[in-house]
């Protein structure tokens, strides 16, 4: 019994941060320099009474609203988040009442950024096809922004909040329909890219809201996120071509026979660079970041439906799927577009 | 490669106007070494000379000639 992607929804903000507002707010900047190195022109950011997982059950009531399953026959919540409503309660928990599913169904919060989607799908393989669930939605939301300070910006022009639900399910059949699986972790990065003061680690205290500026100009305290963007794409570089490597292997399958990638969708430079290293056409290398920028989590089940919507992705395809980010964490995997 | 091809690759991350680097200047002295300018050339020394450069070691660098020394042999003084 293999388990299988079976609907994938998604949910954007209404709030937009456009390459024109940056560009008002940051006179010495140039929005068409920008545009072209990053291939984003719209950030879509939530309100500031919004929350992840506010989108994140927005994008599960297009899922059900859409016929494809029932609310009832969902038996597991995993959702994927590093903007979680409270530390405790598990926000999972709050989305099964919010959404009501039974309370039969098992919930759980996991704590991945760019990766997190393939850990997502990852872990509903593992119930599945151990019998534990048969119809497990996992949700992947993220809201960047919250943390990003307004004077940074090497990350604000880069970062937008996003959602998805996907349903993943239990064909009934034999094939392979997710995997095989690479994964990898390297946590001496994890200083690269980072909120200092999100835990109990450093508390947040009076001086760690104190707002420096860095070499750049960027404006940013301890309570903000930071990002070192040229040791991210150093790690990018040394990791993922490998990961891809390993991964054909592991499956038995050539570069030529996979029919669609989509990797984490970064920035139009960092994918650019990768997609020439790895030797793939541009044809089948799917983009999808210039309306929403980098939504974390969400951005791979984006580019999936946003691929679906435009033919691109088709029933029979093999599609590889690269997340690699925050931690430093990364993940690949194969799937059977059904 | 040659130290001068280097150069001319140098100012194209830069869209610096050609043969305007000579090699002695420091990284500051060059107004458009921003992070933006840091991953370009990351991502050119990768292309080019099929090296991932630790981006700690480039971030010590302050001048062209640090840059050169960052690639040792792959390239050559003539």
């Amino acid at each position: 019994m293999q388990a299988v992607i079976s609907a994938i929804e998604y949910d954007l903000p209404e709030g937009q941060l456009t390459n024109e507002m940056l560009g008002a707010e940051y006179p010495e900047w140039s929005v068409e320099k920008i545009e072209e190195k990053i291939g984003i022109s719209v950030r879509r950011i939530t309100a500031k009474d919004e929350c992840a997982s506010d989108m994140g059950v927005r994008a599960a009531e297009k899922l059900f609203a859409s016929g494809v399953c029932n609310r009832e026959d969902i038996d597991y919540l995993l959702f994927c988040t590093q903007s979680p409503d409270y530390f405790l309660p598990t926000t999972a928990c709050l989305m099964q009442d919010r959404l009501g599913l039974p309370k039969s169904c098992g919930a759980l919060d996991f704590n991945l950024g760019c990766s997190g989607y393939i850990y997502g799908l990852g872990l509903a393989k593992g119930l599945i096809e151990t019998g534990q669930a048969r119809n497990v939605l996992l949700i992947t939301a993220e809201t960047y922004s919250k943390h990003i300070h307004t004077g940074d910006k090497s990350v604000r022009t880069l970062f937008g909040d996003a959602a998805a639900a996907t349903l993943i399910q239990s064909s009934g059949k034999a094939e392979l329909k997710i995997g095989p699986f690479v994964y990898g972790t390297d946590g001496s990065g994890g200083k690269n890219l980072i909120v200092p003061t999100s835990g109990f680690r450093t508390p947040r205290t009076e001086e760690s809201a104190r707002v420096d500026e860095d070499e750049q100009g960027n404006l940013r305290s301890q309570d903000n996120l930071y990002m070192n963007g040229s040791e991210i794409f150093t790690f990018t570089l040394r990791t993922i071509p490998k990961s891809v490597k390993e991964l054909l292997s592991l499956s038995g399958k050539s570069l030529d026979d996979i029919d669609l990638f989509v990797f984490h969708q970064a920035n139009k430079f960092m994918l650019e660079h990768l997609r020439k290293k790895l030797s793939v056409p541009e044809e089948k290398f799917y983009m999808s970041f210039k309306n929403y920028g980098n939504t974390v989590s969400s951005t791979i089940p984006i580019a999936l439906k946003d691929a679906q919507r435009e033919g691109k992705l088709k029933s029979g395809d093999l599609v590889m799927l690269v997340g690699f980010g925050v931690g430093y964490s990364w993940g690949a995997t194969l799937l059977h577009w059904v | 490669m040659t130290q001068q091809e280097f150069l001319r690759e140098l100012e194209e991350v830069l869209e610096a106007d050609a043969e305007s680097i000579k090699g002695d200047e420091t990284l500051a002295d060059l107004g458009s070494w921003d992070s933006l300018a840091v991953m370009s050339f990351i991502a050119m020394v990768d292309e080019n000379y099929g090296v991932t450069l630790a981006a700690s070691k480039l971030a010590s660098a302050k001048n062209v000639e640090d840059l050169i020394a960052l690639l040792g042999d792959k390239i050559s003084n003539t």
